[in-house]
């Protein structure tokens, strides 16, 4: 790629938390290498790193870096997750859009403070039969169960025939354990279905930041 | 010269059936699109969650992966060229 067709650096970011003290570097774990920091706008930060302007597909391997970062930032704090692929031109415009979007990054925050977000998912056996009943049960029990512990959980898309549920909970960190003896409980029970539980994530489904200019309306 | 006649028609009110026709065919056409994109999109997932399950090998996985991958980046080009869309200069 010749000087010229080089697309320009900007500002990538991974997730937003509340503000450490200082500029805070996560190390050099960024898309491309980039070292990973912080930049503070009034009480909250930008989890950042240097990247190209350019649009960021679903298909590249960026999307499982975005991931890592969050990962990692998350083992200490709560973060407000951002859709992946959010690129500013230069520190000015990231700070107007934090201004513009200060109250529902607030508001976000609150939300997601102390919690994080662990998944669900309830898969038929291949070639499964006489299994009708169980189903019906299954998805009860589990979402009355697990609903208890929970703060809030939410009901997600059916991507496939054997999928018979695939639920997020939004989960205080003190009540993590507690949440998995339950899942435990239940995926002994129900051990003739396939359950997978994941987690602990950043609450993407219970907040979800894509930033923009004012004018588009700064965050939703 | 259809396409100027269609648009004239459509203007003071008239259309011609098998315009008409034609357009709502673009229009399915372009709802395809849509939702094939989204179709594959489930399928990724789906692929993922099967060799999470050990219902896969991994070289199984990573090449359906590939090839969905190929899939959606190629519908997503289609539905970005909004071939159902006509530009309607005259409104109405």
């Amino acid at each position: 790629m010749s000087k010229a067709e080089k697309p320009k650096s900007g500002i990538y970011v991974y997730c937003l938390i509340r503000s450490p003290e200082e500029k805070k570097s996560f190390g050099t774990i960024g898309i491309g290498g980039e070292e990973v920091y912080t930049i503070a706008y009034r009480d909250f930060a930008s989890v950042v790193s240097k990247a190209a302007m350019k649009s960021y597909d679903a298909g590249e391997g960026e999307v499982e870096v975005h991931k890592e970062v969050m990962g990692e930032v998350m083992k200490n704090r709560s973060v407000l997750p951002v859709a992946y692929g959010m690129v500013f031109k230069n520190k000015k415009l990231l700070s107007v859009a934090m201004k513009a979007g200060y109250k529902a990054v607030k508001k976000a925050m609150k939300t997601v403070d102390g919690r994080v977000e662990l998944g669900i998912k309830i898969f038929l056996p291949k070639d499964a039969m006489d299994l009708d009943g169980k189903i019906d049960r299954c998805k009860l029990d589990f979402m009355g169960d697990l609903t208890k512990v929970a703060v809030d959980s939410k009901e997600l898309k059916l991507f496939s025939d054997r999928l018979l549920l695939n639920s997020a909970f939004l989960v205080e960190r003190n009540k993590i354990d507690e949440f998995s003896a339950r899942v435990g409980v239940l995926g002994n029970e129900y051990g003739d279905l396939k359950t997978q539980y994941s987690g602990p994530w950043p609450p993407y489904n219970f907040v979800d930041i894509h930033i923009m200019g004012k004018k588009r309306g700064g965050f939703r | 010269m259809f396409l100027l006649d269609d648009i004239f028609l459509r203007s003071i009110g008239l259309s011609i059936p098998g315009f008409d026709m034609i357009w709502n065919f673009e229009q399915i056409l372009n709802f395809a699109y849509k939702e094939r994109a989204g179709e594959i999109k489930d399928r990724i997932k789906e692929n993922r969650v099967l060799y999470e399950f050990g219902e896969m090998t991994k070289e199984e996985y990573e090449s359906e992966d590939v090839e969905l991958k190929r899939q959606l980046r190629l519908a997503e080009r289609v539905e970005d060229m909004d071939l159902g869309t006509r530009i309607d200069i005259l409104g109405g």
